[in-house]
Protein backbone atom coordinates (compact mmCIF):
# COMPACT_ATOMS: atom_id res chain seq x y z
CA UNK A 1 0.00 0.00 0.00
CA UNK A 2 1.18 3.48 -0.83
CA UNK A 3 2.18 5.94 1.89
CA UNK A 4 -0.76 8.24 1.21
CA UNK A 5 -3.85 6.56 -0.10
CA UNK A 6 -6.93 8.68 -0.80
CA UNK A 7 -10.02 7.01 -2.11
CA UNK A 8 -13.12 8.88 -3.17
CA UNK A 9 -12.64 11.79 -0.75
CA UNK A 10 -15.69 14.04 -0.77
CA UNK A 11 -16.29 17.16 1.27
CA UNK A 12 -19.27 19.46 1.01
CA UNK A 13 -19.66 22.82 2.70
CA UNK A 14 -22.98 24.45 3.30
CA UNK A 15 -22.88 28.16 2.67
CA UNK A 16 -25.71 30.36 3.81
CA UNK A 17 -26.45 33.26 1.54
CA UNK A 18 -27.30 36.64 2.90
CA UNK A 19 -31.01 37.03 3.51
CA UNK A 20 -32.77 39.04 0.82
CA UNK A 21 -35.51 41.49 1.57
CA UNK A 22 -38.85 39.83 2.25
CA UNK A 23 -37.23 36.44 2.59
CA UNK A 24 -37.95 34.58 5.77
CA UNK A 25 -35.23 31.97 5.69
CA UNK A 26 -31.78 32.28 4.33
CA UNK A 27 -31.02 30.30 1.24
CA UNK A 28 -28.46 27.61 1.61
CA UNK A 29 -26.17 26.41 -1.10
CA UNK A 30 -23.99 23.38 -1.08
CA UNK A 31 -20.49 23.77 -2.30
CA UNK A 32 -18.68 20.62 -3.17
CA UNK A 33 -15.09 21.35 -2.25
CA UNK A 34 -13.90 17.85 -3.05
CA UNK A 35 -15.66 15.48 -5.36
CA UNK A 36 -14.61 11.84 -5.10
CA UNK A 37 -10.91 12.60 -5.13
CA UNK A 38 -8.57 9.63 -5.31
CA UNK A 39 -4.81 9.47 -5.53
CA UNK A 40 -1.85 7.75 -3.98
CA UNK A 41 1.58 9.04 -3.11
CA UNK A 42 4.63 6.93 -2.35
CA UNK A 43 7.02 7.58 0.46
CA UNK A 44 9.73 10.09 -0.41
CA UNK A 45 7.84 11.65 -3.31
CA UNK A 46 7.80 15.40 -3.85
CA UNK A 47 4.43 16.20 -5.31
CA UNK A 48 3.20 19.54 -6.56
CA UNK A 49 -0.45 20.24 -6.04
CA UNK A 50 -1.90 22.99 -8.19
CA UNK A 51 -5.24 24.37 -9.18
CA UNK A 52 -6.98 27.74 -9.20
CA UNK A 53 -8.22 29.38 -6.00
CA UNK A 54 -11.10 27.46 -4.51
CA UNK A 55 -10.26 24.22 -6.29
CA UNK A 56 -10.10 22.29 -3.02
CA UNK A 57 -6.35 22.17 -2.44
CA UNK A 58 -6.46 23.43 1.13
CA UNK A 59 -9.42 21.20 1.90
CA UNK A 60 -7.37 18.21 0.80
CA UNK A 61 -4.52 19.24 3.06
CA UNK A 62 -6.92 19.76 5.96
CA UNK A 63 -8.43 16.33 5.46
CA UNK A 64 -5.08 14.59 5.19
CA UNK A 65 -3.77 16.38 8.27
CA UNK A 66 -6.83 15.48 10.35
CA UNK A 67 -8.35 18.94 10.84
CA UNK A 68 -11.49 18.12 8.89
CA UNK A 69 -13.60 15.02 8.51
CA UNK A 70 -14.75 14.11 4.97
CA UNK A 71 -18.39 13.48 4.08
CA UNK A 72 -17.44 10.47 2.03
CA UNK A 73 -14.47 8.38 1.00
CA UNK A 74 -11.47 7.22 2.95
CA UNK A 75 -7.85 8.14 3.29
CA UNK A 76 -4.88 6.57 4.95
CA UNK A 77 -1.59 8.24 5.62
CA UNK A 78 1.13 5.87 6.77
CA UNK A 79 -1.63 3.45 7.73
CA UNK A 80 -3.53 5.98 9.84
CA UNK A 81 -6.91 7.54 9.17
CA UNK A 82 -6.02 11.18 9.90
CA UNK A 83 -9.35 12.44 11.26
CA UNK A 84 -9.85 9.40 13.46
CA UNK A 85 -6.41 9.46 15.03
CA UNK A 86 -5.74 13.19 14.85
CA UNK A 87 -3.33 13.45 17.77
CA UNK A 88 -1.38 10.31 16.93
CA UNK A 89 -1.21 11.43 13.32
CA UNK A 90 -0.10 14.94 14.19
CA UNK A 91 3.25 13.81 15.60
CA UNK A 92 4.14 12.31 12.22
CA UNK A 93 3.34 15.27 10.01
CA UNK A 94 4.47 18.85 9.64
CA UNK A 95 2.37 21.58 8.10
CA UNK A 96 3.35 25.05 6.96
CA UNK A 97 0.64 27.46 5.94
CA UNK A 98 2.19 30.36 4.04
CA UNK A 99 -0.36 32.77 5.44
CA UNK A 100 -0.62 31.50 8.97
CA UNK A 101 2.01 31.34 11.63
CA UNK A 102 2.45 28.62 14.17
CA UNK A 103 5.16 30.41 16.11
CA UNK A 104 4.62 32.95 18.88
CA UNK A 105 4.72 36.55 17.77
CA UNK A 106 6.43 38.36 20.61
CA UNK A 107 9.06 35.94 21.85
CA UNK A 108 12.44 34.88 20.42
CA UNK A 109 11.97 32.04 17.96
CA UNK A 110 14.20 29.79 20.06
CA UNK A 111 11.59 30.00 22.84
CA UNK A 112 8.91 29.08 20.33
CA UNK A 113 10.94 26.08 19.22
CA UNK A 114 11.45 25.03 22.81
CA UNK A 115 7.70 25.11 23.43
CA UNK A 116 7.13 23.10 20.26
CA UNK A 117 9.58 20.54 21.60
CA UNK A 118 7.38 20.28 24.68
CA UNK A 119 4.19 20.04 22.63
CA UNK A 120 5.56 17.32 20.38
CA UNK A 121 7.33 15.57 23.25
CA UNK A 122 10.65 15.46 21.38
CA UNK A 123 13.44 13.97 23.55
CA UNK A 124 16.06 16.57 24.54
CA UNK A 125 19.01 15.05 22.70
CA UNK A 126 17.10 14.44 19.49
CA UNK A 127 15.77 17.98 19.66
CA UNK A 128 19.26 19.46 19.97
CA UNK A 129 20.57 17.44 17.08
CA UNK A 130 17.63 18.34 14.88
CA UNK A 131 17.71 22.01 15.84
CA UNK A 132 21.41 22.25 15.00
CA UNK A 133 20.94 20.64 11.63
CA UNK A 134 17.95 22.81 10.77
CA UNK A 135 19.38 26.12 11.95
CA UNK A 136 22.45 25.47 9.86
CA UNK A 137 20.55 24.46 6.75
CA UNK A 138 18.13 27.34 7.08
CA UNK A 139 20.73 29.84 8.26
CA UNK A 140 18.81 30.74 11.36
CA UNK A 141 21.75 30.81 13.76
CA UNK A 142 21.84 34.52 14.44
CA UNK A 143 18.09 34.91 14.40
CA UNK A 144 17.30 32.47 17.18
CA UNK A 145 17.26 35.19 19.82
CA UNK A 146 15.12 37.55 17.76
CA UNK A 147 11.37 37.77 18.34
CA UNK A 148 9.31 36.62 15.39
CA UNK A 149 7.74 40.04 14.87
CA UNK A 150 11.12 41.55 14.01
CA UNK A 151 11.92 39.06 11.25
CA UNK A 152 11.46 39.72 7.57
CA UNK A 153 8.97 37.62 5.65
CA UNK A 154 11.71 35.40 4.23
CA UNK A 155 13.31 34.89 7.62
CA UNK A 156 9.94 34.18 9.14
CA UNK A 157 9.17 31.53 6.57
CA UNK A 158 12.50 29.86 7.30
CA UNK A 159 11.68 29.91 11.00
CA UNK A 160 8.24 28.43 10.32
CA UNK A 161 9.78 25.68 8.27
CA UNK A 162 12.25 24.93 11.04
CA UNK A 163 9.42 24.81 13.58
CA UNK A 164 7.42 22.37 11.52
CA UNK A 165 10.36 20.02 11.00
CA UNK A 166 11.72 19.91 14.55
CA UNK A 167 9.87 16.74 15.42
CA UNK A 168 11.15 15.01 12.29
CA UNK A 169 7.87 14.45 10.45
CA UNK A 170 7.79 11.84 7.69
CA UNK A 171 5.30 13.95 5.74
CA UNK A 172 5.38 17.68 5.13
CA UNK A 173 2.46 19.72 3.81
CA UNK A 174 3.43 23.08 2.41
CA UNK A 175 0.65 25.48 1.59
CA UNK A 176 2.05 28.28 -0.58
CA UNK A 177 5.37 28.48 1.25
CA UNK A 178 6.97 30.95 -1.16
CA UNK A 179 4.13 33.46 -1.20
CA UNK A 180 5.51 36.97 -1.00
CA UNK A 181 9.16 35.94 -0.85
CA UNK A 182 11.94 37.64 -2.81
CA UNK A 183 13.97 35.73 -5.39
CA UNK A 184 16.89 34.92 -3.08
CA UNK A 185 14.65 33.60 -0.32
CA UNK A 186 12.66 31.56 -2.79
CA UNK A 187 15.74 29.90 -4.20
CA UNK A 188 17.13 29.19 -0.74
CA UNK A 189 13.83 27.70 0.35
CA UNK A 190 13.66 25.46 -2.70
CA UNK A 191 17.21 24.28 -2.14
CA UNK A 192 16.42 23.44 1.42
CA UNK A 193 13.28 21.49 0.56
CA UNK A 194 15.16 19.51 -2.04
CA UNK A 195 17.83 18.63 0.52
CA UNK A 196 15.36 17.72 3.22
CA UNK A 197 13.55 15.44 0.80
CA UNK A 198 16.73 13.75 -0.37
CA UNK A 199 18.49 13.43 2.94
CA UNK A 200 15.61 12.44 5.22
CA UNK A 201 13.25 10.94 2.68
CA UNK A 202 10.54 13.32 3.80
CA UNK A 203 7.47 13.09 1.62
CA UNK A 204 6.36 16.56 0.54
CA UNK A 205 3.02 17.73 -0.76
CA UNK A 206 3.45 21.26 -2.04
CA UNK A 207 0.52 23.51 -2.76
CA UNK A 208 1.47 26.58 -4.70
CA UNK A 209 0.57 29.07 -7.38
CA UNK A 210 4.19 29.61 -8.21
CA UNK A 211 4.95 27.42 -11.20
CA UNK A 212 8.67 27.92 -10.74
CA UNK A 213 8.37 26.13 -7.40
CA UNK A 214 6.81 23.19 -9.15
CA UNK A 215 9.25 22.99 -12.00
CA UNK A 216 12.24 23.32 -9.67
CA UNK A 217 11.08 20.80 -7.09
CA UNK A 218 8.41 18.42 -8.16
CA UNK A 219 8.76 15.34 -10.31
CA UNK A 220 5.04 14.90 -10.19
CA UNK A 221 2.13 17.30 -10.45
CA UNK A 222 -1.50 16.90 -9.57
CA UNK A 223 -3.96 19.41 -10.95
CA UNK A 224 -7.20 19.97 -9.13
CA UNK A 225 -10.26 21.84 -10.37
CA UNK A 226 -13.74 22.01 -8.89
CA UNK A 227 -12.79 19.32 -6.42
CA UNK A 228 -11.78 16.84 -9.10
CA UNK A 229 -8.39 15.59 -10.17
CA UNK A 230 -7.74 16.73 -13.72
CA UNK A 231 -4.18 15.65 -14.21
CA UNK A 232 -1.67 13.49 -12.42
CA UNK A 233 1.77 12.99 -13.88
CA UNK A 234 5.07 14.59 -14.75
CA UNK A 235 5.24 18.34 -15.37
CA UNK A 236 6.70 18.05 -18.92
CA UNK A 237 3.77 15.81 -19.89
CA UNK A 238 1.34 18.35 -18.55
CA UNK A 239 3.06 21.15 -20.42
CA UNK A 240 3.26 19.17 -23.65
CA UNK A 241 -0.50 19.03 -23.70
CA UNK A 242 -0.98 22.74 -23.59
CA UNK A 243 2.30 24.05 -24.78
CA UNK A 244 1.47 24.27 -28.49
CA UNK A 245 2.70 27.75 -29.34
CA UNK A 246 6.21 29.19 -29.41
CA UNK A 247 7.37 32.73 -29.94
CA UNK A 248 10.60 33.92 -31.53
CA UNK A 249 11.73 37.48 -32.09
CA UNK A 250 14.31 38.49 -34.64
CA UNK A 251 15.97 41.49 -36.22
CA UNK A 252 17.59 41.60 -39.64
CA UNK A 253 20.71 43.49 -40.59
CA UNK A 254 19.21 46.38 -42.54
CA UNK A 255 15.71 46.80 -43.91
CA UNK A 256 14.46 43.39 -44.87
CA UNK A 257 10.79 42.63 -45.51
CA UNK A 258 9.58 39.47 -43.86
CA UNK A 259 9.10 36.53 -46.23
CA UNK A 260 5.64 35.10 -46.73
CA UNK A 261 4.94 32.81 -43.74
CA UNK A 262 2.83 29.66 -43.95
CA UNK A 263 -0.73 29.76 -42.60
CA UNK A 264 -1.02 29.40 -38.84
CA UNK A 265 1.84 31.78 -38.09
CA UNK A 266 1.22 35.23 -36.68
CA UNK A 267 3.64 38.12 -36.97
CA UNK A 268 3.89 41.49 -35.31
CA UNK A 269 6.37 44.07 -36.50
CA UNK A 270 7.73 46.66 -34.14
CA UNK A 271 10.53 49.06 -34.98
CA UNK A 272 12.40 46.67 -37.26
CA UNK A 273 11.83 43.77 -34.90
CA UNK A 274 9.55 40.89 -35.78
CA UNK A 275 7.71 38.78 -33.27
CA UNK A 276 6.56 35.49 -34.74
CA UNK A 277 4.16 33.09 -33.05
CA UNK A 278 3.99 29.61 -34.51
CA UNK A 279 3.02 26.05 -33.65
CA UNK A 280 6.11 23.79 -33.72
CA UNK A 281 4.05 20.65 -34.30
CA UNK A 282 2.71 22.11 -37.57
CA UNK A 283 5.73 24.08 -38.67
CA UNK A 284 9.03 22.68 -37.36
CA UNK A 285 11.30 25.31 -35.88
CA UNK A 286 14.22 24.45 -38.20
CA UNK A 287 11.99 24.95 -41.23
CA UNK A 288 10.83 28.33 -39.96
CA UNK A 289 14.37 29.48 -39.31
CA UNK A 290 15.50 28.33 -42.75
CA UNK A 291 12.67 30.32 -44.28
CA UNK A 292 13.56 33.44 -42.30
CA UNK A 293 17.22 33.09 -43.13
CA UNK A 294 16.52 32.91 -46.83
CA UNK A 295 15.10 36.44 -46.70
CA UNK A 296 18.22 38.16 -45.41
CA UNK A 297 21.00 38.37 -42.88
CA UNK A 298 19.68 37.77 -39.34
CA UNK A 299 21.46 39.88 -36.79
CA UNK A 300 19.57 38.85 -33.68
CA UNK A 301 17.26 36.00 -32.82
CA UNK A 302 15.72 35.05 -29.51
CA UNK A 303 13.39 32.24 -28.66
CA UNK A 304 11.16 33.26 -25.81
CA UNK A 305 11.28 30.81 -22.92
CA UNK A 306 8.01 29.03 -22.17
CA UNK A 307 6.01 30.94 -19.68
CA UNK A 308 4.55 28.39 -17.37
CA UNK A 309 2.04 30.78 -15.89
CA UNK A 310 0.56 31.47 -19.31
CA UNK A 311 0.39 27.78 -20.00
CA UNK A 312 -1.37 27.05 -16.76
CA UNK A 313 -3.80 29.90 -17.35
CA UNK A 314 -4.53 28.46 -20.78
CA UNK A 315 -4.96 25.06 -19.24
CA UNK A 316 -7.40 26.33 -16.61
CA UNK A 317 -9.36 28.06 -19.36
CA UNK A 318 -9.49 24.95 -21.44
CA UNK A 319 -10.56 22.82 -18.51
CA UNK A 320 -13.20 25.44 -17.85
CA UNK A 321 -12.13 26.26 -14.30
CA UNK B 1 1.83 15.55 34.23
CA UNK B 2 3.34 16.49 30.94
CA UNK B 3 0.26 18.55 30.18
CA UNK B 4 0.68 20.58 33.34
CA UNK B 5 4.32 21.19 32.50
CA UNK B 6 3.30 22.33 29.03
CA UNK B 7 0.71 24.68 30.50
CA UNK B 8 3.16 26.21 32.95
CA UNK B 9 5.74 26.68 30.21
CA UNK B 10 3.16 28.25 27.89
CA UNK B 11 1.94 30.61 30.59
CA UNK B 12 5.52 31.64 31.29
CA UNK B 13 6.06 32.44 27.66
CA UNK B 14 2.79 34.33 27.28
CA UNK B 15 3.63 36.46 30.34
CA UNK B 16 6.99 37.13 28.78
CA UNK B 17 5.35 38.31 25.56
CA UNK B 18 3.01 40.61 27.46
CA UNK B 19 5.92 42.16 29.28
CA UNK B 20 7.48 43.06 25.94
CA UNK B 21 5.29 46.14 26.19
CA UNK B 22 5.80 47.14 29.84
CA UNK B 23 4.22 50.60 29.67
CA UNK B 24 1.09 49.33 28.01
CA UNK B 25 0.90 46.46 30.47
CA UNK B 26 1.24 48.78 33.45
CA UNK B 27 -1.39 51.21 32.22
CA UNK B 28 -3.88 48.48 31.48
CA UNK B 29 -3.31 46.84 34.84
CA UNK B 30 -3.91 50.18 36.49
CA UNK B 31 -7.11 50.63 34.51
CA UNK B 32 -8.28 47.22 35.70
CA UNK B 33 -7.52 48.22 39.27
CA UNK B 34 -9.64 51.36 38.99
CA UNK B 35 -12.45 49.44 37.34
CA UNK B 36 -12.66 46.72 39.96
CA UNK B 37 -12.21 49.20 42.83
CA UNK B 38 -15.28 51.02 41.49
CA UNK B 39 -17.22 47.77 41.56
CA UNK B 40 -16.25 47.28 45.16
CA UNK B 41 -17.16 50.88 45.95
CA UNK B 42 -20.62 50.29 44.51
CA UNK B 43 -21.11 47.42 46.96
CA UNK B 44 -19.86 49.55 49.82
CA UNK B 45 -22.31 52.33 48.93
CA UNK B 46 -25.24 49.94 48.68
CA UNK B 47 -24.38 48.35 51.99
CA UNK B 48 -24.04 51.81 53.53
CA UNK B 49 -27.57 52.59 52.39
CA UNK B 50 -29.29 49.47 53.70
CA UNK B 51 -26.86 48.45 56.41
CA UNK B 52 -28.14 44.89 56.05
CA UNK B 53 -29.73 42.64 53.43
CA UNK B 54 -31.85 39.89 54.98
CA UNK B 55 -29.57 38.36 57.61
CA UNK B 56 -26.38 39.53 55.83
CA UNK B 57 -24.31 42.24 57.53
CA UNK B 58 -21.89 44.52 55.60
CA UNK B 59 -18.89 42.31 56.36
CA UNK B 60 -20.74 39.28 55.02
CA UNK B 61 -21.57 41.08 51.80
CA UNK B 62 -17.97 42.16 51.28
CA UNK B 63 -16.98 38.54 51.72
CA UNK B 64 -19.46 37.41 49.07
CA UNK B 65 -18.15 40.08 46.73
CA UNK B 66 -14.56 39.02 47.39
CA UNK B 67 -15.19 35.36 46.64
CA UNK B 68 -16.85 36.16 43.31
CA UNK B 69 -14.22 38.68 42.33
CA UNK B 70 -11.24 36.45 43.12
CA UNK B 71 -12.81 33.44 41.39
CA UNK B 72 -13.93 35.28 38.30
CA UNK B 73 -10.66 37.07 37.67
CA UNK B 74 -8.47 34.08 38.46
CA UNK B 75 -10.44 32.31 35.75
CA UNK B 76 -9.84 35.25 33.43
CA UNK B 77 -6.11 35.27 34.12
CA UNK B 78 -5.50 31.59 33.57
CA UNK B 79 -8.41 30.62 31.36
CA UNK B 80 -8.26 33.53 28.95
CA UNK B 81 -8.10 31.14 26.01
CA UNK B 82 -11.64 30.05 26.82
CA UNK B 83 -13.11 33.13 28.46
CA UNK B 84 -12.04 35.57 25.79
CA UNK B 85 -9.91 34.33 22.95
CA UNK B 86 -11.80 31.40 21.55
CA UNK B 87 -13.98 33.31 19.06
CA UNK B 88 -11.01 35.09 17.52
CA UNK B 89 -9.02 31.86 17.48
CA UNK B 90 -11.80 30.36 15.42
CA UNK B 91 -12.29 33.29 13.11
CA UNK B 92 -8.63 33.83 12.38
CA UNK B 93 -8.16 30.16 11.61
CA UNK B 94 -5.50 29.88 14.29
CA UNK B 95 -7.46 26.94 15.68
CA UNK B 96 -6.30 24.95 12.64
CA UNK B 97 -2.74 25.39 13.79
CA UNK B 98 -3.66 23.95 17.17
CA UNK B 99 -5.39 20.99 15.57
CA UNK B 100 -2.20 20.14 13.71
CA UNK B 101 -0.43 19.32 16.96
CA UNK B 102 -0.48 16.11 18.93
CA UNK B 103 -2.32 17.60 21.90
CA UNK B 104 -5.87 18.04 23.08
CA UNK B 105 -7.69 21.05 21.71
CA UNK B 106 -8.81 22.40 25.06
CA UNK B 107 -5.32 22.05 26.53
CA UNK B 108 -3.91 24.10 23.69
CA UNK B 109 -6.67 26.70 23.82
CA UNK B 110 -5.86 27.16 27.50
CA UNK B 111 -2.18 27.35 26.65
CA UNK B 112 -2.83 29.99 24.01
CA UNK B 113 -3.69 32.98 26.18
CA UNK B 114 -3.41 34.47 29.66
CA UNK B 115 -4.50 37.83 30.93
CA UNK B 116 -2.15 38.89 33.73
CA UNK B 117 -3.64 42.41 33.89
CA UNK B 118 -6.54 40.95 35.80
CA UNK B 119 -4.23 40.43 38.77
CA UNK B 120 -5.32 43.93 39.83
CA UNK B 121 -8.93 42.74 40.03
CA UNK B 122 -7.91 39.68 42.02
CA UNK B 123 -6.10 42.01 44.42
CA UNK B 124 -9.25 44.07 44.97
CA UNK B 125 -11.22 40.87 45.51
CA UNK B 126 -8.67 39.59 47.99
CA UNK B 127 -8.82 42.90 49.84
CA UNK B 128 -12.62 42.60 50.01
CA UNK B 129 -12.24 39.08 51.39
CA UNK B 130 -9.88 40.21 54.12
CA UNK B 131 -11.98 43.25 55.07
CA UNK B 132 -15.13 41.12 55.03
CA UNK B 133 -13.52 38.41 57.13
CA UNK B 134 -12.37 41.00 59.74
CA UNK B 135 -15.72 42.79 59.89
CA UNK B 136 -17.73 39.60 60.12
CA UNK B 137 -15.23 38.28 62.67
CA UNK B 138 -14.95 34.90 60.99
CA UNK B 139 -13.44 32.35 63.32
CA UNK B 140 -11.16 30.48 60.92
CA UNK B 141 -10.68 26.72 61.24
CA UNK B 142 -8.92 24.33 58.87
CA UNK B 143 -12.30 23.10 57.69
CA UNK B 144 -13.42 26.62 56.84
CA UNK B 145 -10.21 27.26 54.93
CA UNK B 146 -10.82 24.05 53.02
CA UNK B 147 -14.38 25.13 52.21
CA UNK B 148 -13.10 28.44 50.85
CA UNK B 149 -10.38 26.78 48.77
CA UNK B 150 -12.89 24.30 47.39
CA UNK B 151 -15.30 27.09 46.53
CA UNK B 152 -12.58 29.00 44.64
CA UNK B 153 -11.36 25.99 42.67
CA UNK B 154 -14.79 24.73 41.68
CA UNK B 155 -15.91 28.28 41.02
CA UNK B 156 -13.17 28.56 38.39
CA UNK B 157 -14.29 25.26 36.83
CA UNK B 158 -17.90 26.45 36.81
CA UNK B 159 -16.95 29.64 34.99
CA UNK B 160 -14.82 27.76 32.47
CA UNK B 161 -17.77 25.46 31.86
CA UNK B 162 -20.13 28.39 31.30
CA UNK B 163 -17.72 30.11 28.94
CA UNK B 164 -17.44 26.85 27.03
CA UNK B 165 -21.12 27.27 26.10
CA UNK B 166 -20.13 30.34 24.16
CA UNK B 167 -17.28 28.44 22.54
CA UNK B 168 -19.70 25.74 21.41
CA UNK B 169 -22.01 28.31 19.85
CA UNK B 170 -19.02 29.79 18.06
CA UNK B 171 -18.05 26.47 16.54
CA UNK B 172 -21.45 26.21 14.91
CA UNK B 173 -21.90 29.81 13.84
CA UNK B 174 -18.33 31.16 13.76
CA UNK B 175 -19.37 34.24 15.68
CA UNK B 176 -19.78 35.00 19.34
CA UNK B 177 -23.18 34.90 20.96
CA UNK B 178 -23.91 37.76 23.31
CA UNK B 179 -26.78 35.85 24.86
CA UNK B 180 -24.38 33.61 26.71
CA UNK B 181 -22.96 36.65 28.45
CA UNK B 182 -26.18 36.80 30.46
CA UNK B 183 -25.10 33.83 32.52
CA UNK B 184 -21.35 34.48 32.57
CA UNK B 185 -20.91 38.21 33.11
CA UNK B 186 -24.53 38.47 34.27
CA UNK B 187 -23.89 35.67 36.73
CA UNK B 188 -20.88 37.48 38.11
CA UNK B 189 -22.81 40.72 38.67
CA UNK B 190 -25.84 39.03 40.20
CA UNK B 191 -24.06 36.47 42.33
CA UNK B 192 -21.67 38.80 44.01
CA UNK B 193 -24.67 39.16 46.33
CA UNK B 194 -26.08 36.14 48.14
CA UNK B 195 -28.75 34.28 46.22
CA UNK B 196 -31.50 34.53 48.85
CA UNK B 197 -32.04 38.24 48.23
CA UNK B 198 -33.38 37.46 44.74
CA UNK B 199 -36.86 36.41 43.59
CA UNK B 200 -37.56 32.82 42.73
CA UNK B 201 -36.82 32.78 38.94
CA UNK B 202 -33.34 34.16 39.46
CA UNK B 203 -32.71 31.74 42.32
CA UNK B 204 -33.61 28.85 40.07
CA UNK B 205 -31.43 30.20 37.28
CA UNK B 206 -28.35 30.55 39.49
CA UNK B 207 -28.88 27.30 41.35
CA UNK B 208 -29.90 24.90 38.63
CA UNK B 209 -28.63 26.32 35.33
CA UNK B 210 -25.55 28.25 36.38
CA UNK B 211 -25.08 26.99 39.95
CA UNK B 212 -23.15 29.93 41.41
CA UNK B 213 -25.31 29.61 44.55
CA UNK B 214 -24.19 26.02 45.12
CA UNK B 215 -20.54 26.65 44.36
CA UNK B 216 -20.09 29.97 46.20
CA UNK B 217 -22.99 30.94 48.42
CA UNK B 218 -23.45 27.66 50.27
CA UNK B 219 -19.81 27.42 51.41
CA UNK B 220 -19.64 31.15 52.22
CA UNK B 221 -22.81 30.84 54.34
CA UNK B 222 -21.05 28.00 56.19
CA UNK B 223 -17.91 30.11 56.70
CA UNK B 224 -19.92 32.98 58.13
CA UNK B 225 -21.84 30.62 60.42
CA UNK B 226 -25.05 31.70 58.72
CA UNK B 227 -25.93 28.60 56.67
CA UNK B 228 -27.76 29.46 53.45
CA UNK B 229 -31.38 28.24 53.68
CA UNK B 230 -30.36 26.64 56.98
CA UNK B 231 -28.64 23.74 55.19
CA UNK B 232 -26.35 21.47 57.26
CA UNK B 233 -22.58 22.00 57.30
CA UNK B 234 -21.57 19.11 55.04
CA UNK B 235 -23.44 20.70 52.13
CA UNK B 236 -20.73 23.37 52.05
CA UNK B 237 -18.31 20.66 50.91
CA UNK B 238 -20.58 18.77 48.56
CA UNK B 239 -22.46 21.54 46.74
CA UNK B 240 -19.39 23.12 45.08
CA UNK B 241 -18.90 19.88 43.15
CA UNK B 242 -21.70 21.19 40.94
CA UNK B 243 -19.03 23.41 39.35
CA UNK B 244 -17.04 20.34 38.30
CA UNK B 245 -20.24 18.75 36.97
CA UNK B 246 -21.01 21.77 34.78
CA UNK B 247 -17.46 21.78 33.48
CA UNK B 248 -17.50 18.04 32.73
CA UNK B 249 -20.80 18.32 30.92
CA UNK B 250 -19.73 21.29 28.81
CA UNK B 251 -16.39 19.67 28.06
CA UNK B 252 -18.23 16.67 26.64
CA UNK B 253 -20.47 18.96 24.58
CA UNK B 254 -17.43 20.90 23.38
CA UNK B 255 -15.73 17.72 22.22
CA UNK B 256 -18.79 16.70 20.29
CA UNK B 257 -19.04 20.15 18.74
CA UNK B 258 -15.41 20.05 17.61
CA UNK B 259 -16.34 17.16 15.33
CA UNK B 260 -18.50 19.61 13.43
CA UNK B 261 -15.67 22.09 13.14
CA UNK B 262 -15.40 23.25 9.55
CA UNK B 263 -12.40 25.51 9.52
CA UNK B 264 -12.15 28.82 7.65
CA UNK B 265 -10.31 30.09 4.59
CA UNK B 266 -7.14 28.67 3.17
Amino acid sequence: MAFIEADGLTKTFTVRKKRQKGQLLREKTQIRALDALSFSIEKGELVGYIGPNGAGKSTTVKLLSGILTPDGGTARVGGRVPWQERRQHASHIGVVFGQRSQLWWDVPILDSFDLLREIYRVPEDRYKERLNALTEALQLGELLRTPLRLLSLGQRMRAELCGSLLHGPELLFLDEPTIGLDAVSKLALRDFLMQENRRNGTTVLLTTHDMEDISALCSRVMVLGHGKKLFDGALPDLLARYDTRRIITLRYAGEVPLPQLPAGCACEAEGGQYKITYAPDKLPTSQLIALLQSAGDIRELTAQPQNIDHLIAAMYREMDL
Amino acid sequence: MNTIKLYIKSVGMLMKSQLQYPASFLMQTLAQLVMEAEEFLAVILIVDRFDRLNQWMPGDLFFFFGVMSVTFYLTEIFGRGITGNFPSLLRSGQLDTLLLRPRGVLTQVLCSAVDPRRIACVAVGAAALIIGSRMAQVSWTPLKALALAESLVFGCLLLLGLFLIEAVFCIYSVKSVELVNAITYGGRSACQYPIDIYPRPLRVMFTVIAPFALVMHVPVGYLLDKPLFGWPGWTAFVCPLAGAAVFALMYAVFRRAMRHYRSTGS
